[in-house]
């Protein structure tokens, strides 16, 4: 059973269960929204969305109304345009315009919308910085709520992805502000850093710590790429500006986790360019000249082929099982390796090595 | 940089405890930070995280909570005297009487401002630790802190014209003593409803045509009846006390002069719905009321006419009191029932209304207390009787609350249809010596600010959107050449902005926006264009917000700004 509806003239059939901001978006017709987005429940709260429907008393929110039979929606009335104008008018009035420096700037929801409607901040902008900037000493997110437009996204985020609970609403009315847990620091309030809040924040106000000042979104190249760190294979783009990563952001496509990630997939990119990283096998001096292993000092690390290296692990490996036995090796294979890959150590193990000392670093 | 330290300390023993007493229930959540408050004179962050892991919520709703609710707070304080800024306080100039508290207390002592107290009759009123006080005048102000607290109206004597139903045994019952409300049928309606199907009376009311007491009229029987139909289980009844709407107090003097009346009407509600259990919601400022609920309540359940089993019928229903703690936006029924189930007072997302989705997400009926307890009458004595109590349109009878310089303030009982002119004269005694009628606030701070113009247009439901004079909950604040409309408008803004949840933006910051605007106004820094900002503030408050508060905080702006455009206009251009 479908539901006729009309929006903007342009007669539809929409699903009984449909809101009007869904069936809209279903055929292309664009309604701002700011506070709703799709893997969130709605709330209601922003009023961005709001649309004249024939014979309602008010305007309607797009996001949280149903569509119903014969229900007339302009998305673009005047009184709509008056509305979200205003309502724009009201969060820039508490926002500081500082886009110049702003990390957000080109990925910012709020500017977005500003530059659509042609609003300006207010004169009468007077609430001016009210919180302190990076108030939060969470290693990984950098929290300016000066920029915070309440939407709440990060509060359901928090609650309905990650199921941390950290933030929250506090005080009411003009004073109302975004808190972790009763008014502490998000580490204490129970916060893993996984950045999904920062990841639903449409503005500057929740941003990443570690890539703060090193590019902002129309600089930066999105390699989309699957996370290293475990057998999950969630998908993130790496953010690459002059052939270095920057950071990470989600991928709203992502097949198997959508916006999510996960501490390390989101914030543990620093190993990429690291000095510390190794790119090359590296050996010890003796082994090289199969000398024995000297007493104390290992001696000096010698960059080698793989075949080189691979060929010394055979070696002391195979010396190792012939001289004390195949119990004397144990196998700890990675998280980071393919389901084939860890199938193939565990056949070398058992079959190869002859041992069952296997083991698999996601159960520490 | 761990967050262990947090996980692994003990919920302090005191805390656990008391939460056991709730069975860690976490809709007790407000009940228990107002105890916690009690003992430690303060909320710390410490002890609110305590009481949410207790309760197994996450910090942050016990802290939203404790910092949304006015009554509760994160400052240390010994004693507390809370004055009224409402508008009837504002023009018996509770300003001063403020001062002179402040001037006199000690160190022991915080002073502090609230929003309307519901004591209007008795401005300029006081909330001394909770304990009501007025009016206090400022030369009253020792006197206050020794423990004077003023002298109560009681309302018992019919004024020349009442119709009274609600009000007919106010002075004639004790309050406090169940064994004189029987002797007055109190539990008559509910005897006769036991004794007849639900359905039959629900027909009842919704044939005697009553329409909602909380503000917006809605058909009371047709309210039953989607309660009744409604197919999940269990079923809720709530009785909105929340009173908290500037220049209302009806549902107080409910409460004080016959609480069973109320009860009797719940119960009735509750066998009409099918619900065997109720709450009573009421404002936190009103805690003598709410003792005086809880006694009526236990002894209607000694005598069998509350609780398991009412009179061998079968039929139970148990009524529990939950007191607010300082929020007019609870009295939005969502919020209510956000509130009821221990979070911030926020409203919810409609549909689903709560007779299909309310508490605990199942079937809710929720009235107000004049509803209930016309409803009690109603059933007892017929549709019929309550249709013949007036030849009005619109049937049966009202309280009226009628305040501001006239001869014979506050509160009486009459038909529908009056127009604001009898209201002064005929049941007011007229304007005082020397005052002359300047404007009315109607309805209630969410009402119309109306000028002469309107003064012969009968009053009702509808009046508000048909001529522009709402009739709201009810009350009727007149003002005379002494004040200005723009600094009652100022006055009101002020209220909606401190009571404003946050939700939205428009309600947010335009409420503020608003106050701030107008206290300019009124302070003689006007600017050309304040006043279309204004009319613009309200349009978008009424035609962008989510709920009731925000929509209607535009309704007195934009009626004052049409009857007084003038003054307005003259307070903008200096
Ligand atoms: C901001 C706001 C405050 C309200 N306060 C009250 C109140 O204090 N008491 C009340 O009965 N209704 C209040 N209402 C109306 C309730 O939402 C609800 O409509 C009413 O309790 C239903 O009862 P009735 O049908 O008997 O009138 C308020 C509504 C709004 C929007
Ligand atoms: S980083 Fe993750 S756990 Fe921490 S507050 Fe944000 S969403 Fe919640
Ligand atoms: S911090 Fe961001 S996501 Fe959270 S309420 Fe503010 S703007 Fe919205
Ligand atoms: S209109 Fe909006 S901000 Fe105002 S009380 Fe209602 S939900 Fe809260
Ligand atoms: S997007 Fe609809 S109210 Fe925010």
């Amino acid at each position: 059973m479908t539901v006729n509806i009309t929006i903007n003239g342009q007669k539809i059939q929409a699903q009984p269960e449909q809101t009007i901001l869904e069936a809209a978006r279903e055929h292309g017709i664009n309604i701002p929204t700011l506070c709703y987005h799709k893997d969130l429940s709605p709330t209601g709260n922003c009023r961005i969305c709001m649309v004249d429907v024939k014979g309602a008393r008010f305007l309607q929110a797009a996001c949280a109304t149903q569509v119903w039979e014969g229900m007339e929606i302009e998305t673009h009335g005047e009184k709509s345009i008056v509305s979200r104008k205003m309502t724009l008018e009201m969060m820039l009035a508490n926002h500081p315009v500082d886009c110049l420096t702003c990390e957000a700037n080109g990925d910012c929801e709020l500017q977005d919308l500003a530059y659509e409607y042609r609003v300006e901040v207010p004169e009468w902008g007077t609430k001016g910085t009210h919180y302190p900037v990076d108030s939060d000493p969470n290693p990984f997110i950098f929290v300016d709520f000066n920029k915070c437009i309440l939407c709440r996204r990060c509060v359901q985020a928090c609650a309905e992805i990650q199921v941390r609970d950290v933030w929250g609403v506090a005080q009411r009315g003009f004073d109302e502000t975004i808190v972790a847990g009763a008014d502490t620091t998000m580490l204490e309030a129970r916060c893993e850093s996984c950045g999904q809040c920062v990841a639903y924040c449409p503005t500057g106000a929740l941003t990443s710590k570690i890539s703060r000042g090193l590019g902002r979104a129309p600089q930066v190249t999105k390699v989309t790429t699957t996370c290293t760190y475990c057998g999950v294979g969630c998908q993130l783009d790496l953010n690459v500006k002059d052939g270095k990563v920057i950071g990470v952001t989600s991928n709203p496509d992502a097949p198997v986790n959508g916006m999510a990630l996960c501490v390390k997939g989101r914030y543990g990119w620093d190993f990429i360019h690291h000095p510390d990283r190794l790119t090359k096998p590296l050996v010890r001096q003796y082994l090289l000249s199969d000398q024995p292993k000297p007493k104390g000092k290992l001696g000096e690390w010698v960059e080698v082929d793989w075949d080189t290296a691979l060929d010394i692990t055979a070696r002391k490996l195979s010396h190792a099982r012939d001289t004390f036995g195949p119990d004397s090796v144990g196998i700890l294979t990675s998280a980071k390796c393919l389901n084939e890959e860890n199938y193939l150590m565990n056949k070398f193990a058992r079959q190869v090595v002859g041992t069952n000392n296997i083991d698999h670093c996601a159960r520490l | 940089m761990t967050n262990k330290r947090i996980i692994h300390q003990p919920i302090q023993p005191e805390i656990q405890e008391l939460a056991a007493e709730y069975g860690n229930d976490s809709e007790s959540i407000l009940s228990i930070l107002t105890r916690l408050q009690e003992l430690h004179g303060s909320l710390s962050p410490e002890i609110i995280t305590d009481a949410a892991r207790a309760l197994s919520v996450p910090a942050h709703q016990a802290y939203g909570m404790a910092t949304f609710y006015s009554m509760l707070f994160l400052e240390p304080r010994k004693q507390i005297v809370h004055v009224c800024d409402g508008p009837v306080c504002w023009t018996k100039n509770a300003a001063a009487t403020h001062k002179a508290i402040e001037a006199i207390a000690n160190d022991d002592w915080t002073v502090e401002r609230a929003s309307c107290l519901g004591l209007c009759d008795s401005a300029p009123a006081v909330l001394v630790n909770n304990e009501q006080a007025g009016p206090v005048l400022p030369e009253d102000a020792a006197k206050l802190l020794e423990g004077w607290r003023g002298t109560p109206n009681g309302y018992t004597t019919p004024r020349k014209g009442e119709v009274r139903a609600m009000m007919a045994n106010a002075g004639k019952v004790d309050p406090k003593s169940i064994d004189s409300a029987l002797e007055h049928g109190a539990y008559d309606g509910l005897k006769k409803a036991l004794g007849m199907t639900p359905e039959a009376v629900v027909a009842v009311v919704d044939a005697s045509g009553l329409q909602g007491r909380g503000g917006a009229g809605f058909p009371v029987g047709r309210k039953w009846k989607f309660v009744a139909q409604a197919r999940n289980t269990p079923k809720y009844v709530i009785c909105n006390a929340d009173e908290s709407e500037p220049l209302i107090f009806k549902d107080r003097v409910l409460i004080e002069t016959n609480p069973h009346q109320i009860l009797a009407g719940m119960a009735i509600a509750g066998y009409a719905c099918g619900a065997s259990e109720a709450f009573i919601y009421i404002r936190g400022e009103y805690a003598a009321q709410a003792r005086l609920l809880e006694g009526a309540i236990e002894q209607a359940e000694e005598k069998g006419w509350l609780g398991d089993n009412i009179q061998g019928s079968g039929f139970s229903f148990h009524v529990h009191v939950h007191r607010g703690a300082g929020a007019y936006i609870c009295g939005e029924e969502t919020a209510l029932i956000e509130s009821l189930e221990g979070k911030r007072g926020e409203p919810r997302l409609r549909p689903p209304y709560p007779p299909t989705a309310g508490y605990r997400g199942l079937p809710t009926l929720v009235n107000n207390v004049e509803s209930f307890a016309a409803a009690a009458n109603i059933v007892r004595n017929g549709a019929d009787w309550w249709r013949s109590l007036s030849d009005y349109e619109t049937p049966g009878t009202k309280l009226y609350i009628l305040l501001g310089p006239v001869e014979n303030p506050g509160l009486f009982e009459a038909p529908f249809g009056l127009t604001l002119r009898q209201i002064i004269d005929e049941f007011g005694g007229g304007m005082l010596p020397g005052s002359e009628f300047r404007c009315a606030l109607t309805g209630g701070a969410a009402g119309t600010i109306v000028d002469e113009t309107l003064l012969d247009v009968p009053i009702d439901y509808a009046s508000g959107s048909r001529y522009g004079i709402s009739l709201g909950a009810g009350a009727f604040m007149v003002c005379d050449q002494t004040t200005s409309p723009v600094a009652l408008l100022q006055v009101l803004l002020h209220f909606f902005a401190a009571e404003s949840c946050g939700k939205c933006t428009p309600c947010r910051v335009g409420t503020w926006r608003s106050k701030e605007i107008l206290t300019r106004m009124v302070n003689g820094q006007g600017q050309p264009g304040d006043v279309e900002e204004l009319k613009a503030l309200a349009d978008h408050m009424q035609s962008a917000s989510f709920c009731g508060l925000g929509q209607s905080a535009g309704v007195p702006m934009n009626s004052a700004i049409q009857h007084f455009a003038q003054a307005f206009e003259k307070a903008a251009n200096g």
